[in-house]
């Protein structure tokens, strides 16, 4: 660095090592296995003479593995320190320095030997596959071991190595229909149960979904959503709340502000959690970070460069939501007449507009007797601006990597496109 | 280009022949690598050489008394040659012994047939020659012409990437070697009302290079109008219209609706509904349906990352459903030929069946024929994002522009978002008007259901259809 006449700058250094599993039904697809190693340095210019007396501001990042002659790495970084004026930013401080011996992780997954992790895992996912008319199509299981190291100019010198397992299964069901749903997963453990109980659901889902009528009719309805689709919702909350979309006036979002509004409903409280120690800037990210308590913002959150250009202490950056939100049992809240959206082929909620919505793979039209039909098809197209006057939680609760909340909300007057016009 | 590619190949090759003593096939993918992204917006110029997914490394694939496995790694030297091979061996064995009992899928082993291959795509200006200077003003200058149209516009963001790979395929009688540049861009302009935010894009793309920057020009204040025209929009009541997709549209009804469901890996997992339906009327004869290299986008190559070689697969002629597209495992296992679509994000990840450019091709009809022929319906523009369905054939894409026509003319009514769903053989056998001439566009990446992310493009015709709206 120094002989490229660089004196600012961040080293990302990453080791992953991976044992991947692919299956078929309960065959075995492909076994794949991973070592790699690589660099990303990000190196920050100033440049003098600009307005206001304080220097511009550029940074670009650049991609080196150890393989690369001294040639070569000169070559790369001084591509990268020439590119970084042009990329002219106002004035931001670099994070504070840190240094900590390197923190390990303890648990089992962190321990044993990455190809014995995958093939527990394995079986935990194939365990409750015992049935005869629905099953599991096929699964693929990453276990990943990462050491990351993270240096600066500014003295940063922080370690830590962390483990997870993810993945995706896919379950079927051939009869009255052959249908399928697909399945995520992600464990920072080696939580064999929780994946079994997450397949054992799934099966039972595919199975309703075989027999789901296509009977659902457009208009507005009292919408449940719940599981993977509980974090998606939450995440406009995330999203608005980021210092970069503050920043960049995006979100009109004030410390403090009501930004739930006037509501019937329950007030929201959310939290964040990290996945790391520190952020890949180096910020330590610490056990949580309130976000929203009784539906007020708390505060801003986000990398290094927009907190500082809004006068707030870096956070760094989080990727779990948790919520305290939960005032009805589920049983309870699913009381008729409601549709309950169980899974869809995409739920996604767009920051941006605040819609939400998704196709239909099974939903449960539960009329106000109890009587529950599985349907299917349709779409939901609804806003979180019209929601949030009006959310009711579940006291019962759902665990995934990057949510810790209530199994389930209730919405009112969502309009649901249905299967006849 | 990329001369460490040339002095890692005599390595690669003996390392291809100690790993021939053991296992009776071996084959590796080396990918070189050089790409960078400019970005302005309000949050900035952002100028990085990461996002554009591939990276510098190798893949190994081989074939053991189970079946096949791979090995990825990134630091390579002739040296290293008996440690990587002790790895692999040690790690196999180890992956073998935790799943004792589990039974493998049956995979012939590649037949690997000679070829021997070197091409590159061409450009007539390569971006880093251009220059970092010279891209950030030209998209800061488009920036701020977008931002001059109306007080309205909250933010406008401006984007150039390119990425420039070399790919290298070795086995013991294959030798493959090609360079390809693509260059995509984008405007994409916000305006706000209230809480809502809404946001247009103008796509760009090209195999090639910086040559592509001189076609932004003329799109960088329609993308403002059309974002200030979405502040008016309504959400749209739901229901079945008759509707004209925009070239655009088309593509992510050809790439999620139907691709999707004809990448052959899914027929391998019994997950394609497509499969039944080989030799069958799945679309109106109007349509017919191509995936591959017989068009240069972003998406263009010379063979895929499992050594086959690629050409234009015709998958729908005339509405019947000829074929799918195929990795080489999945044809192995379905004996059938590959057709050159297996693709990795990355070195660091497994190849599946997955698209390239894929596109409809045209027909005889005009846009503006197409609006006044519709009653009662909308004109589709913007879309967003799909997601597939393979084993349903059920629709789910998004669009950001619904244009309402009535009595066969654009009335100005704009609805936004929308969601289109339905039964995708009943959209495709409903398609009643092509356009004569396919755009297609190379600006997006596409996933395998979450994740998985590679460069293709997509495309066709202005095309009426009659679509469930939501």
């Amino acid at each position: 660095m120094a002989r490229c006449g660089i004196t600012l700058w961040r080293i990302n250094e990453r080791e992953d090592e991976t044992a991947e599993l692919f299956f078929v039904k309960k065959k075995l697809d492909t076994r794949r296995v991973k070592d790699v190693h690589k660099y990303e340095v990000t190196v920050f210019r100033d440049v003098e003479g600009q307005e206001g007396g304080k220097p511009t501001r550029g940074f670009t990042s650049v991609q080196l593995i150890s393989s690369m002659d001294d040639g070569k790495l000169d070559e790369e970084l001084k591509g990268a320190y020439y590119a970084a004026q042009f990329a002219a930013n106002p004035y931001f401080e670099l994070p504070d320095p840190v240094q900590t011996p390197l923190v390990k992780e303890t648990g089992e997954l962190a321990q044993a030997p990455l190809a014995q992790s995958a093939g527990k895992m394995a079986r935990a996912l194939f365990a409750p596959d015992v049935h005869e008319d629905a099953f599991v199509n096929s699964a693929e299981i990453f276990v990943y071991r990462v050491r990351r190291h993270i240096l600066s100019s500014e003295g940063t010198d922080v370690s830590f190595v962390n483990s997870s397992v993810n993945g995706e299964f896919v379950v079927q069901c051939r009869d009255p229909e052959d249908v399928e749903i697909h399945n995520q997963f992600q464990y920072e453990a080696l939580d064999e149960a929780a994946l079994s109980a997450r397949v054992a659901e799934a099966l039972s889902f595919v199975r309703d979904r075989a027999r789901a009528q296509r009977i659902l009719k457009s208009g507005t309805y009292d919408l449940i959503l719940s599981g993977d689709a509980m974090p998606e919702l939450l995440s406009y909350y995330v999203s608005r709340a980021s210092a970069g979309m503050v920043y960049s006036k995006y979100s009109t979002w004030q410390q403090g502000e009501d930004v739930q509004g006037e509501t019937e409903g329950e007030r929201l409280n959310l939290t964040l959690r990290a996945f790391h120690p520190y952020s890949a800037e180096g910020i330590p990210t610490g056990n949580h970070l309130p976000l929203l308590k009784g539906g007020k913002l708390l505060t801003w959150h986000g990398p290094n460069r927009f907190c500082r250009y809004l006068g707030i202490q870096p956070t760094g950056d989080y990727q779990r939501i948790a919520c305290a939100n939960g005032s009805v049992p589920f049983a309870e809240l699913k009381k008729g007449p409601v549709l309950w959206a169980v899974t869809f082929s995409d739920f996604q909620m767009d920051e941006a507009s605040a819609h939400f919505g998704g196709e239909i793979r099974l939903a449960y039209l539960i009329d106000e007797d109890g009587t529950v039909t599985p349907v299917t098809g349709g779409s939901i197209n609804g806003s979180i601006l019209a929601a949030q006057k009006d959310l009711t939680f579940s006291t019962d609760r759902y665990l995934t990597a990057e949510y810790d909340g209530p199994y389930a909300v209730r919405l009112k007057n969502v309009s649901v496109a249905g299967v006849g016009k | 280009m990329f001369p460490t590619i040339d002095q890692a190949k005599p390595g690669l090759q003996k390392l291809i022949a100690v790993l021939g003593e053991t296992y009776p096939y071996a084959s590796v993918l080396a990918v070189a690598d050089d790409s960078r992204v400019w970005r302005v917006s309000r949050s900035g110029i952002n100028i990085a050489t990461s996002g554009n997914g591939g990276g510098t490394g190798f893949v190994v694939r081989v074939f053991d008394g189970v079946g096949c496995a791979e090995y990825s790694f990134n630091e390579f030297s002739e040296e290293k040659i008996p440690a990587l091979c002790e790895t692999l061996t040690r790690r196999l064995a180890e992956q073998n012994a935790a799943l004792d009992g589990v039974a493998s899928l049956p995979t012939p082993v590649p037949a690997d047939r000679p070829a021997v291959l070197k091409k590159e795509t061409t450009w007539k200006i390569h971006p880093r020659e251009l220059g970092d200077e010279a891209i950030v003003s030209k998209i800061n200058a488009l920036r701020e012409k977008a931002l001059a149209v109306d007080e309205r516009v909250l933010d406008a963001q401006a984007m150039v990437s390119y990425r420039c790979y070399r790919k290298l395929f070795l086995s013991k009688n294959r030798d493959l070697d090609q360079t390809v540049m693509w260059t995509n861009a984008m405007m994409a302009v916000v305006a706000a009302r209230g809480q809502e935010i809404k946001m247009s894009y103008k796509p760009f793309s090209v195999l090639g290079g910086a040559e592509l920057l001189d076609q932004m020009d003329a799109d960088a204040e329609q993308a403002a109008r059309d974002a200030l025209e979405l502040l008016d929009s309504q959400p749209i009541p739901p229901g079945e219209y008759d509707c004209v997709c925009d070239p655009a549209t088309t593509g992510m009804i050809v790439h999620e609706a139907f691709g999707h469901g004809v990448e052959m890996d899914m027929f391998v997992k019994d997950r394609a509904q497509a499969r039944q339906f080989l030799g069958e009327y799945v679309a109106s004869p109007l349509v017919t349906m191509h995936d591959g290299a017989a068009v240069d986008e972003s998406a263009t190559m010379f063979f895929d990352d499992e050594g086959t070689l690629t050409g234009d697969t015709v998958i729908i002629d005339r509405g019947v459903l000829k074929t799918g597209m195929c990795d080489a495992l999945s044809a192995a296992r379905l004996g059938v030929e590959p057709t050159g679509n297996g693709r990795r994000e990355s070195y660091e990840r497994k190849a599946y069946t997955r698209m390239t450019n894929t596109y409809f091709q045209g027909g005889d009809c005009t846009p503006e024929e197409m609006i006044a022929s519709v009653e009662d319906g909308f004109l589709l523009e913007c879309p967003s994002s799909g997601m597939e369905d393979p084993k349903n054939w059920g629709i789910q894409c998004m669009v950001t522009t619904a244009k309402e026509i009535k009595n066969g003319k654009l009335t100005g009514k704009i609805y936004s978002p929308i969601v289109l769903t339905g039964y995708v053989p009943d959209l495709l056998k409903s398609v009643s008007m092509m356009s004569k001439t396919p755009e297609l566009s190379g600006s997006g990446y596409c996933g395998k259901g979450y994740k998985e992310w590679v460069k293709v493009s997509d495309g066709g015709p202005y095309m009426k259809a009659r679509i469930r709206l939501g």
